[in-house]
Order: structure tokens, then sequence, then C-alpha cells
């Protein structure tokens, strides 16, 4: 079978990309070895914040919250985007530092964050820690039910006539001047024939490093092996997404009660065997950061535990653009914080295949050959 | 910064067995007679499992009373058990198990880790109820729980009540009811009578059992207990201070007849159950490999004769590892803790063989009452066909049928994308009530159990709050690594 | 007529012990979920979606559907022995329409 461009990898930054590309006027296929979405982007904390976003990416961040907000329109589904503030907080006087110098380097690149006193932050958010020294205070934040994405994404690509192959792995990948072939290994129907396209994009998340490989180049992706934790329903005890300004956790309550509580601290994993456990003390360090911030949440019961792989460059930000040296190969995603940015960077990565100016500038993935991965 | 100490250091024991239940129990007084540390657990106060509760504390039998043989059997282990001076903790909730098989527990006094060399997993079954309207209300109860309130608490469901659904428990709660003083509405079995008779040559080795099952039915008819087979409960509705019962007929798999009248009765109480279903939580989480077998109760680890699973260390025993009776638990639980103490260099080939070979022998003979009660008891597709759309499945979050079938048609194929879909499983039962039977829902559509799969195994095993997790602590306990990139 | 049953044991001393406020009476020892039903309340809680009332199902643990709250901590009423005194709160009356 032969596309315009198949997608390897079904998580948000491939199922976007093959969605716009698709309404954009091209034959596309979609590949993941799994379900789509099941990955990070299934089963992320769903935070869209700026807060925690990089600087720079906070222009793109701004322009995907947008996004997630409308998804009613421009997807047909949505993910139960809702909109509320965002408060970093500040328990220490080098947390205070840190909130004042995050929020700086975030009102550069447009965000609209004010640092505000714990009175103000507590008219926001009544159920803070009274011990809270300062916090950041953003006006555009909020989440959405990461889990809900898959189903979502899946309705828009059929209805754009993108051709999606489920629980498929991909082998390899042969390259040359005619176009790309992509080869599958055995699954439960057998091996498949390969699929044959002039352009191949690559969205593997923590997979994309192997991905790379298969076309010969070398780029590392760190994994970080993310806990996440979510209770079961309680009553009202939280109106806002709440973050610490050391970066350690991310706090948000649905409308159905649940408490999600995250903020990267890391279980036991890897690329090949995913994740594979959590760590006592981590869950007992997240827990503890989670009821300092909001006492409330001490009596809250878990239901769940689970782990979710999160892909990180050498320089921490996202790779989108041409991959070097191979004609007709793109690479989008594996970027911190993925999730909250998607589905623009899935926009502009099908500009940029489809010959258009993209709506924000790309991040060259040439840049990162030969940059050695920090504490490497 | 004060050091964080999240649990008191882990102290090492050679095996930790989970559930003190008749496999449990005796797993751990054979390891402790082959001279292994043992550790049993329970997050019951002691014991006995749930066919061998014991009274609620403060509860004395009366003098002259005859105990049945249940309550006989269920002191004589507890006896045994402080007899042997075997190390227990009750009152104590698994809420994790590490790769390394590191247990970690919450108990009154806090929480704690122990480092095991070998984990026996008995945690038993939990009861499985084929949905229908109105099975939520408050006053419609398991077949195990109406056990539990008679035998332990001492109390009837009602006044009268309704007894409905599948297995040895139907009986044995009804005749319970009519000892007890209270009334039965009527009996309502999904087997036919020729599926009874089918279970005669199972008994063949237990007289007792078939002379205590025909005294049953026997008090039944005397009662005027009317007793249909091949009839389900179509639903309950509220009337009044009780509730209204529908019937209807149903064919061998389960299935409603429509168009046949079926009779409506009236009782303020209904109590039901559908079978029994291994608990695999433990063994999920630690991902052994699992096989679907119907005629066990559904899902179970996948394990040798003697309890080992296909990872090292973790050995599974009693209804937990597949239904096959109290009788045989004990046994099981035997054969578990001897393959265990061999496999720890312990216990010597020739002396382990001798023993497996007794054991093995008497699990076989018990056995066999117990598959043939696992038979009837087995979940039939025509009853989850024939569940009503608009009825909840998933309790805890309110998901009905309707919505589980349009997941599937919208392209879930197994069960944690139905989960993630629905909401299905994601409350605090954490898919022990709705999982089996979404998970023969889903399959109807997928084609398989085996291609749905479970659930998968997430910790912790029981909801735990972020207190008890937590502990006491302050600010500064909290390990800060570097800040986030700016 | 009481759902007790008398005739095979002697139960511990009858206390009282105190739901949302008002007193049960019960005996010590047995389990809040059972004394509860004995004394017709059986409705514990409403579920979350649609707010229908839910009681003690599973009698062991497992169900999640007789939650109770015992100051700061949320246990299974079946699990929970009465004791002289005992304080709790059900769900609906501590959290209103939220299970």
């Amino acid at each position: 079978m032969s596309f315009d461009t198949i997608v390897i990898g079904g998580g948000v930054m491939g199922c976007s990309t093959a969605l716009h590309l698709a309404r954009g006027g091209m034959r596309v296929a979609l590949v993941d070895r799994g379900p789509l979405c099941r990955e990070a982007s299934g089963v992320n904390a769903g935070t869209l914040t700026l807060h925690m976003t990089r600087a720079a990416l906070v222009p793109y961040a701004m322009r995907a919250w947008q996004m997630w907000m409308d998804a009613e329109q421009w997807l047909g589904m949505g993910v139960l985007a809702t909109h509320v503030p965002g408060l970093t907080l500040a328990f220490t006087e080098a947390e205070c530092a840190l909130v004042e110098l995050r929020a700086k380097a975030r009102r550069e690149q447009g965000a609209p964050i004010e640092v505000i006193t714990p009175e103000r932050a507590r008219q926001i958010e009544p159920g803070l820690h009274p011990s809270l020294l300062k916090a950041g205070y953003c006006e555009i934040d909020g989440f959405a039910s990461a889990y809900l994405t898959g189903r979502a994404f899946g309705h828009a690509l059929k209805g754009a006539g993108v051709t999606v192959f489920e629980n498929v792995p991909v082998e390899g990948i042969d390259s040359g001047d005619a176009g790309h072939v992509v080869h599958f290994g055995g699954s439960a129907g057998g091996v498949r024939e390969p699929l044959r396209a002039k352009r191949v994009v690559l969205a593997g998340g923590v997979w994309t490093e192997p991905m790379l490989a298969w076309l010969g180049v070398d780029i590392p992706i760190k994994v970080l092996v993310n806990q996440l934790i979510i209770t079961e329903r309680i009553r009202p005890v939280m109106r806002s997404v709440l973050s610490v300004a050391n970066g350690l956790l991310s706090l948000k309550q649905f409308a159905n009660g649940t408490v999600l509580i995250g903020g990267g601290w890391q279980g036991e994993g890897d690329r090949e065997r995913g994740g594979v456990e959590a760590r006592p003390q981590n869950l007992v360090g997240n827990m503890r950061l989670a009821a300092y911030a909001v006492p409330a949440l001490a009596e809250a019961r878990i239901a769940r535990i689970w782990l979710g792989l999160e892909a990180e460059t050498a320089d921490a930000l996202p790779i989108i653009g041409d991959v070097p040296g191979v004609a007709g190969a793109y690479v989008v995603g594996s970027a911190h914080s993925g999730y909250t940015s998607g589905p623009f960077m899935g926009r502009i990565m099908a500009q940029h295949i489809l010959g258009q100016e993209p709506d924000l500038p790309l991040f060259d993935p040439s840049r990162l050959l030969g940059m050695p991965m920090p504490g490497a | 910064m004060a050091e964080i100490s999240p649990h008191p250091i882990p102290i090492p024991v050679d095996v930790l067995v989970i559930g003190a239940g008749p496999a449990g129990a005796r797993a751990a007084l054979r390891a402790r007679a082959c001279g292994l540390d043992v550790l049993l657990v329970d997050e019951n106060p002691d014991a006995g499992g749930q066919v061998w509760r014991p009274l609620p504390p403060g509860f004395a039998r009366v003098l002259g009373s005859t105990p049945s043989t249940e309550a006989r059997d269920g002191d004589a282990l507890r006896a045994e058990l402080r007899r042997a001076g075997v190390a227990c903790l009750f009152g104590h909730k698994l809420w994790n198990v590490g790769t390394s098989l590191r247990a970690d527990l919450i108990g009154p006094e806090g929480s704690m880790s122990w480092q095991p060399r070998a984990l026996i997993v008995a945690t038993g079954t939990t009861e499985r109820v084929v949905p229908f309207p109105g099975w939520t209300l408050p006053g419609v109860i398991g077949l195990a729980a109406a056990t539990i309130l008679l035998k332990s608490q001492n109390m009837l469901p009602g006044r009268r009540t309704l007894v409905a659904g599948t297995g040895p428990l139907l009986m044995a709660v009804a005749t319970g009811i009519l000892k007890a003083g209270g009334e039965v509405a009527a009996v309502l079995d999904l087997a036919s009578q020729g599926d009874w008779l089918r279970t005669l040559p199972s008994l063949a080795a237990r007289p007792d059992l078939l002379w205590q099952g025909l005294q049953w039915q026997a008090r039944l008819r005397a009662a005027g207990v009317p007793i249909l087979y091949r009839h389900g409960i179509r639903s309950v509705e509220v009337a009044g201070p009780g509730f209204n019962i529908c019937t209807q007929r149903v064919d061998a798999g389960g299935q409603p007849i429509s168009g046949d009248a079926a009779p409506m009765f009236e009782a303020d109480a209904v109590t039901v159950g559908h079978g029994l279903v291994p608990g695999t939580d433990v063994t999920r989480l630690l991902r052994a490999r699992h096989r679907y077998a119907a005629g066990l109760g559904g899902w179970v680890a996948d394990a040798d004769a003697d309890g080992r699973t296909s990872v090292a260390g973790l050995y599974v025993a009693g209804d937990g590892a597949g239904i096959a009776g109290a009788a045989a638990a004990g046994a099981h639980g035997e054969l578990a803790a001897l393959a265990c103490a061999h496999d720890l260099g312990r216990l010597g080939a020739a002396s382990h063989a001798r023993e497996r070979d007794r054991l093995q022998a008497s699990w076989r003979k018990s056995a066999r009452f117990g598959h043939a009660m696992a038979g009837l008891m087995a979940l039939r597709d025509g009853a989850v066909a024939g569940i009503a759309p608009d009825t909840v499945v998933c309790r805890c979050e309110d998901v009905t049928r309707a919505e589980i079938d349009a997941a599937a048609r919208d392209g879930a194929r197994d069960m944690n994308q139905l989960k993630a879909w629905t909401r299905c499983g994601m409350g605090p039962c954490q898919g022990r009530s709705c999982g089996d039977v979404a998970g023969a829902l889903l399959a109807i559509h997928a084609g398989s159990r085996e291609a749905v799969g479970c659930f998968t195994g997430r910790a912790p095993l029981r909801p735990v709050s972020l207190a008890e997790v937590a502990g006491d602590y302050t600010y500064a306990d909290i390990p800060i690594p570097k800040a986030a990139p700016l | 007529m009481s759902l007790r049953v008398d005739q095979a044991v002697r139960r511990g001393p009858a206390v009282r012990f105190m739901v949302d406020g008002h007193a049960v009476e019960a005996f010590e020892g047995e389990s809040v979920a059972a004394a509860l039903f004995a004394a017709g309340t059986r409705a514990l809680r409403q579920s979350p979606r649609d707010g229908t009332p839910r009681g003690l199902f599973c009698m062991m643990g497992s169900c999640q559907e007789c939650l109770v709250w015992v100051g700061a901590r949320k246990l299974p009423s079946c699990q929970l022995a009465v004791v002289a005194a005992l304080e709790i709160e059900t769900l609906s009356y501590r959290e209103g329409h939220l299970g």
C-alpha cells in the first residue's frame, strides 16, 4: 500500500500531524504498535499550564491551550478540557526566588503570569497551606482528561480519511531516493505487507531514539518514568491547577471529584520494558508534598497509581523538523510536557511538510547531533 | 534535613503469606513446620477467611448450642495457628508489592515493609453478580454477604428474603434464613435440576455433603418455599418498605426466555450471587502470566500443581488460584508451602516428593466436589448477553452496559481501553465488582476473553489514604531534587 | 421483628454509637454495616454520577459501597466494629451528593 506520508507513532504529536496533513490534502497512514494515545499521551496528568512549561515553549503552549479548549470544534470530540487559573507555590525563600525567576522568564515570552501575595492566592484557592509565602498566578491554565485523547483523535482521523493501523509494530524503515518503505514486525495477524510513502514522520515519543536509529541518525532521548496518583472522588477541595516552584508537584481536581497528583517523581522502568513499578519513597514524597500544599488531601484515598514514560532531549526542548541527512523524513515531539502543546506542534509539523510557513518556528533536530545528554 | 523514612527498614522473612483463610493458614503452618521464617498477613482481625469467619469480638456461643462444621473447623484452625506460634499480622492491609516481592503494608500503627524471599498469595475470591435493574438498591446484597450476616453477625438480611443466583451458596443461604427464623420468598436458580444431578458423581467421596444437600431441599419444601430452577431475577423495584421482584425464565446458557409469564415476588430483602471469581490483584500487579479458565471462576494465575507461578518466588494457593473449594484449599496451601521450602533449599527432594504425592492425592479428592460446584457457578454467556442496556455494570462509576457497548463499537478492544473510554473500573473497588462481567461484555464484541484481557494490575491493592502512606512529616522531610528546567 | 438472631450466640454488651449525630442501638463487636442494616438504615451513600442510593453489598471490604467516615478516616463499615461512643458519619452526611 502506498501513501503520501506515513506517520509512525499515534500519540498526540503523531495524531495531530496526521490529522493536519490529511486535512491539507495528503493521503496519510498512521501506525502505532498499540492503540492510539495509550502511552504518554493517554496516561499523563493532562496539565495545560504555562507555569511548568519551558519559557521558550510558552507561545506554543498558549496556542495549544486554545486548541484543547476548542477541541470539540476542530477535533469533533473534546477531552473535557477545563479552564481554571494556575498557581505555582513557594513555601521557602529559595522557592520564592524561583517563583520570581520563572514568572519573569515566562512573562517575557508572553505568558500573563504575575507574582501574588499569599492572601491573594488564598482568595483564589482557599485550601492552601497557611505557610505559603508567595505564588505565581496565571489566568490561562487548566487541565484535560488525557485518557480520552485516543477516542477523540480516533474519530477525527477516521473522518479525515487517515488510514490508521493500531496494534501493528514497525520494525524498520528502508529509505532511498524514491521514498520510504516501512516494515512491520509480527503481530497477532501475522506479518503485514510493508507500507510505502514519499514521506515519513517519526512521532515516537521516548521511542523516537530507536526510530531515528533506523534511519542512521543518533539523537539521544532521555526516558523519564513518571509516577501518577489518582484519588477516589472526594468533596471539592481545590479549584485551580497547583504546582510548586521547584517543579515537583502537579495537582488538580477534576469535575468528577477525583484529584490527580503528579510532578515527575520517578519510578522504575525503561524504554524496553515500559513503566515497571513505583518507588515507594517517591510515592511518599509526592503524597507528602500534595498533602502539604492542600491539607484537605490528607483524608483522600488513593484509587490507583500508574507510570508513564516522558521524553526529554539534551536541551529539554522538542525536536520538530527535518531528520538530518535523510530526504523526506521528519520528526516531531519528544518534548517534556509534550501533551500541553501537542496539538499545535502537530499543526506546525504538518504546515512545514505541506510546504506552508509554520505558525511558529520549528525546533531543528540537527542542533542535537553531538550534544551530550546532561549528567551522562 | 530529616531523613526520609517512609517505612521502617524492611526486615527479612523467608516467606510472607497473604491471606489467612483455609489455604493461607495451612500454608503458614506447613512453612513453619518446615523450619521457615513465616509471616502471615490478613486485613481481617483473625484467621479463617470468608468461609471460616470467626464470631465478632465479644460474641460467644451459647452453651449447649451445636456449632456448625464450619464454625468448628474455623475455631480449630485459629487455635492451631496460636499453638504453632505462627507470626501473624492481622488488621494489616497489603497495598503494594514490588518486583523484589517486597510487601508494603498499612496497619493500625502505620506503614511498614517486609522483604520476603518468597510470597504465597492466598487471597481467595470475590463474589460475582450479573447485573439486573435494581441490583444496586440498598437491601440487595450478595449471597456471600448474606452468609457473613447469618453466620458471623448472626443477623437476617430481612424478614422475608428472596434468594437468587446459582451455585451451592443458594440453598445454604436459603436454609440458613429459615433456621434463623426468617422467611424465604423464593429460591431462583439459573441451574436446572439436571445440572445439579450431574454433580452427583463428585459427591461420591462426600456422602455428608450429599446428605446435607438433601436435607436442605427437604427443609425448603416443608416450609413451602418455591424453588424455581432455570429462573433468574429480571428486575427489582422498590415497593413501599420492600421490593417487588420480577423473575424470568432462562435457557441453559442463562439467556432470558421472553414471552413466558414468570412469577413476581414480594420481599424486603434480596440476596443474589452468580458465582465466585478468583482474586488476582496481587498476581496481576506482579505481572505473572494468567490464563482464562471459566470452569475455575475466570482469570487465574497460570500455575503448576504446587502453585508456582511464572514469577520466581511467587506462589498461589486456594480458591484464589482457581475455585476448588475450602476442603481442597488447605491441601493446596500446604503444597505451595512445601514447594516454597524446597525451592528455598530447606526441604530435600525426596522428603518433598513424599509429602507432595500424599497432598496432591488429597487435593484431587477434595477438589472433585469443588470443581463440580465451580462448574455450576461459572459465568453463563447468556446471562451476560441478557443484561438490559440501561443497567449499571460498574457500580462505582455508574457505567451502563450501553456505554460499554458504545465504547466497543467505537473500537475499544481491550479492558484497559474500555476503562479509559468509559471509566469502568476506575472507582475505589478497582474493578473487583465489575471486571468479570465487563470483560464478558467486551468479549462479545472482541471475540474472546483472552483477546480483551484484564485490567492492568496497579497499586494500591486496596484504597489507602494519603495520610496512611505519608505518615507524620514536616516540609523539610520531603526530599526536593534539583529544580525543573527553566 | 428484629433482624438479630439470638439462638446460638450471646452478644457482647448493648451499646450506643453515633451516626450523623443520632444515637443508634447496637451490640459491641458487631460490624457497623450490620448494625445499621439492623437499625433500618440501609442507604449509606449516593452513587456519584446518578445519585442513586447505595448500601452494603459484599460484606467483605471489596465493593466499597458501605463506606463511612470515622473522624478523618474513610472505611468500609463492614470492616469496622461497633464500640461504645463510636462516632461515624455517612458519606451523604459529610459530603452531600458525591458518594
